[in-house]
């Protein structure tokens, strides 16, 4: 995470001016570059890099897709995109001299033609323009693409990079959606790019908020001595979004909530709050504390899925006033789906920290609200003294987004002559203490990859060791005989009854968002 | 709520003795609407005519980015009537999110006469409790100065180009900075001036490819505006102390020379330009020139490597602001301990 300390040996100018390490030169190829996700989120990050000065200087960008189209033409598409989407208002000049920087390769992702075309165009834009034959390769593409394109990378020696220079992938979720697939999937990108080369982006990891985890609980000496089973009596994470599927049924329909979230995001999230401390902060220490957490989950047999698992699905109802349609009346589908929109789990983490500290998870669509918290519900105090009519527990409260933030919620007495206790809030808020905007999380996530920090993305046996754990739930819901059901909540609910049952039972409640 | 809404005024007058009073009363009032919010205590100290009105302006402008406590001095140490004065406010801004009014609070102080000499006194029991006390010290700084102010101060921020006498006044900085035991980290605008332009020329020797040329440069040049020699002269110190240059022949018609651990000899011509505060960099070396120079918008810098095989390819990197306050919010931004300031200072000292 921050490797100051070698960079400024390698380069003694950059000594007291860069805390994270510099990003070297290089050539970033998109592929799948008239796609939403590039135009959204990739050509704003880098633009936004640049017009920070945060790009190196010999930086080329060049779109791979199938349509017919020039440089000038893709050029003029990615202004508009970053004119639309970037976070922060286009300079004329700036946006002059990255687009000369922005290039468009037209190919079909398994014409070899194209890609052997593509490697002599990054040879003639490392001579032109100083990118030192570093190539980054992202794919912002359905994982059924990532084969052929390997495949051809690989075949024109482009996935091996020369003497010191560096070729590197960057992959998008989902890696798989079994354990099955992703191993193949693994198997396929490591028939190309070693594990070093490989960075699964998770952008979750990239914002601020999930980065703050570690300096909170490491860079403090009064968390972590609470932070156990003596002092913690449960953990609470919500991922809760007030959209729908919007139009991305096709994947979502074949994916879910459990996959699409609690696979990649929520489990980040839970190794993030878990881990021990690593002995140092490279991305290697970092990542073997968080595959530890997954090893430690409890795994449930088939049996137990129903009692520690709650999947449920959006009906109709309404959000901030407004009528909704229920899920199975979505645009392309099923009618008759069995699609989780919504789950809430129970989960064990068995090691000595966590023994007997119940996680609970719940992600969901169609909720009252939007945001993302992580919440640490502290043992109460013991029933004497003040606390003999109300015992309210102090919660930790990490909230991910929106509104990123801290709070801390104690007891404090009533102004007045009678002893009465009300529990208050001490909040952080990062945008009320620091008013310099945190950066998207693509442009940090992209600046590691250039730099060759790996910490923020998912390791091979991390994302492996996660399906695992999701199989068994996903087997148990898909088993023909004695699976648990799929219950229905109205839009703009938190959920189903059930999921508020799963707490019930341990005499736990649901945080209030 | 008058004292919050006129954002640009010393606010209500106050008791020196009922300060937190009014500070309690402030909030109370604006406390449906509003988030106080502090980070750092920001203390600015000048003697100049009309300095408090004009850093009322500047803490508006800061806080918009750094929460904080502001405790604004305006002193005449030459009155000879003893008069303290106080004034309260709060200085609010909508977060960026528009959801919140996110507020700093600033104490105002007018110092006059004797009482000049009390300052610590006035400063210390006004800080807002565990926070970090920044001083930006605005005035040349007098001799000798109240080794108590130091206890207590965490970084001192002052400019050393508006000096008169740079050595005089350094020693007088470090020997702040021995007195607190080296604890003060010291801040001077001037090296935050040449932030973006150090950051300009590091990136060119970043690829290891490139760092040959650490051995290889034959001549640097620096355009700088009139009045701002000693932010060249720092440039220039901050690259002999990071590559181990030495000054060879001091200077002469805005040109001396350094030689390198092998006794190499750089050539350095400084020139004076009507520019920005630094105009151009240009460092030669093995027939590549590296470039950077302030673009004609002024807010950016232009940077190209050119040589005889190379294609020059210019990029647009943002330039530092020259505005007092754009020089602070960026040092607020920065922190870090800024080792590297007093190493560029003992190289250039003779020539500043």
């Amino acid at each position: 995470m921050n490797r100051t300390a070698d960079q400024s040996q390698a380069n003694p100018l950059r000594e007291g001016l860069s805390t994270r390490a510099v990003p070297q030169p290089c050539s970033v190829v998109i592929f799948g570059a008239t796609g939403d996700l590039t135009h959204r989120k990739l050509l704003p990050a880098l633009y936004n890099l640049a017009a920070d000065g945060e790009l190196p200087p010999a930086v080329a960008v060049i779109g791979f897709a199938r349509r017919e189209k020039s440089d000038e033409e893709f050029r003029g598409e990615m202004e508009e995109a970053v004119r639309k989407f970037s976070r922060q208002t286009v300079r004329d000049e700036i946006w002059k001299t990255f687009s000369q920087s922005i290039f468009y390769h037209q190919s079909d992702f398994g014409d070899e033609a194209g890609y052997k075309s593509l490697a002599e165009r990054l040879d003639k834009i490392d001579k032109e323009r100083g990118t030192r034959g570093n190539r980054l390769f992202y794919f912002a593409v359905a994982p059924d693409q990532f084969e052929p394109i390997l495949k051809h990378l690989k075949g024109v020696g482009l996935n091996k990079a020369r003497e010191g220079s560096w070729a590197r992938v960057i992959i998008e979720k989902p890696f798989g959606k079994d354990l099955a697939s992703a191993r193949e999937l693994n198997q396929v990108v490591s028939n190309a790019f070693s594990e070093d080369q490989t960075y699964r982006i998770d952008h979750f990891l990239g914002k601020e908020t999930a980065q703050n985890i570690l300096v909170l609980r490491f860079a403090n000496a009064i968390f972590e001595p609470l932070w156990n089973t003596r002092y913690i009596d449960h953990v609470q994470i919500t991922a809760a979004e007030t959209l729908g599927v919007e139009g991305r049924a096709g994947y979502y329909e074949g994916a879910g909530a459990l996959r699409d979230m609690v696979q990649n995001h929520l489990l980040q999230l839970l190794c993030l709050v878990a881990m021990e401390a690593p002995s140092d902060l490279s991305a290697d220490s970092i990542r073997d504390e968080k595959l530890k957490v997954v090893r430690c989950l409890r795994r449930m047999g088939a049996d137990e899925v129903g009692s520690n698992v709650v999947r449920g699905q959006y009906a109709e109802g309404a959000i901030n006033g407004q009528p909704v349609p229920g899920y199975r009346s979505e645009k392309n589908v099923d009618p008759k789906s069995m699609t989780d929109t919504f789950v809430a789990l129970r989960l064990n983490i068995d090691n000595w920290r966590w023994w007997d500290v119940p996680v609970y998870m719940r992600v969901g669509k169609r909720l009252p609200k939007s945001g993302t918290e992580i919440s640490i519900h502290f043992k109460k105090a013991p029933f004497v003294l003040f606390n003999k009519e109300t015992n309210e527990p102090n919660v930790l409260v990490i909230r991910i987004q929106p509104d990123e933030g801290i709070s801390l919620r104690m007891q404090a007495k009533m102004p007045g002559t009678s002893f009465r206790i009300e529990p208050v809030k001490m909040d952080f808020h990062y945008g009320t203490s620091f008013g310099k905007a945190s950066p998207e999380a693509y442009e940090r996530l992209l600046l590691d990859a250039m730099s060759g920090d790996a910490t923020l993305f998912a390791r091979r046996d991390e994302v492996e060791e996660a399906w695992s754990f999701i199989d068994v739930i996903e087997n148990a819901w898909s088993a023909t005989k004695k699976a648990p059901d799929l219950f229905f909540y109205p839009s703009g609910s938190w959920g189903p009854e059930e999921a508020d049952e799963l707490l019930a039972r341990d005499g736990r409640a649901w945080r209030r968002l | 709520m008058p004292a919050i809404a006129e954002n640009y005024s010393l606010g209500q007058p106050v008791e020196i003795g009922k300060i937190h009073k009014a500070l309690k009363k402030l909030w109370q009032e604006g406390e449906s609407a509003m988030t106080r919010a502090s980070l750092i205590n920001l203390a600015i100290y000048s003697e100049k005519p009309g300095s408090l009105e004009r850093n009322t302006q500047f803490i508006v402008r800061i806080t918009e980015n750094h929460a904080c406590r502001a405790l604004v001095i305006g002193a005449n140490r030459k009155s000879k009537e003893n008069r303290v004065e106080a004034w309260v406010n709060a200085h609010c801004h909508v977060t960026r999110a528009g959801s919140k009014q996110i507020c700093s609070e600033q104490l105002s102080f007018s110092l006059e006469g004797p009482c000049v000499e009390f300052l610590p006194s006035i400063v210390f029991s006004h800080l807002d409790s565990d926070l970090p006390l920044y001083l930006w010290w605005q005035d040349d700084f007098p001799e000798p100065m109240d080794p108590q102010l130091w206890t207590w101060v965490d970084r001192l921020v002052f400019d050393s180009q508006t000096w008169q006498d740079f050595g005089a006044q350094m020693r007088l900085v470090e020997t702040a900075q021995q007195e607190a035991k080296q604890r003060i980290v010291l801040c001077d605008l001037n090296w935050t001036r040449l932030d973006k332009v150090r950051h300009a020329i590091a990136q060119f020797f970043d690829h290891p490819a490139s760092h040959h040329h650490f051995s290889e440069i034959e001549s640097l040049r620096i355009d700088f505006a009139p009045g701002f020699k000693s932010t060249a002269l720092l440039l220039l110190g901050w690259l002999g102390a990071q590559l181990n240059w030495k000054v060879n022949e001091p200077a002469r018609n805005g040109s001396c020379r350094f030689v390198d651990a092998n006794n190499r000899k750089i050539d350095i011509e400084l020139h004076e330009q009507e520019t920005g505060p630094i105009g151009q960099v240009t460092i030669n070396s093995s027939g590549i020139q590296f470039r950077v120079a302030s673009a004609q918008c002024g807010d950016l810098l232009e940077i190209s490597r050119s040589g005889e095989n190379e294609t020059a390819l210019p990029q647009m990197m943002p330039a530092q602001s020259n505005d007092p306050v754009d020089l602070m919010t960026q040092e607020l931004l920065r922190g870090g301990p800024h080792r590297v300031y007093l190493r560029a200072v003992n190289c250039v000292r003779e020539l500043l």
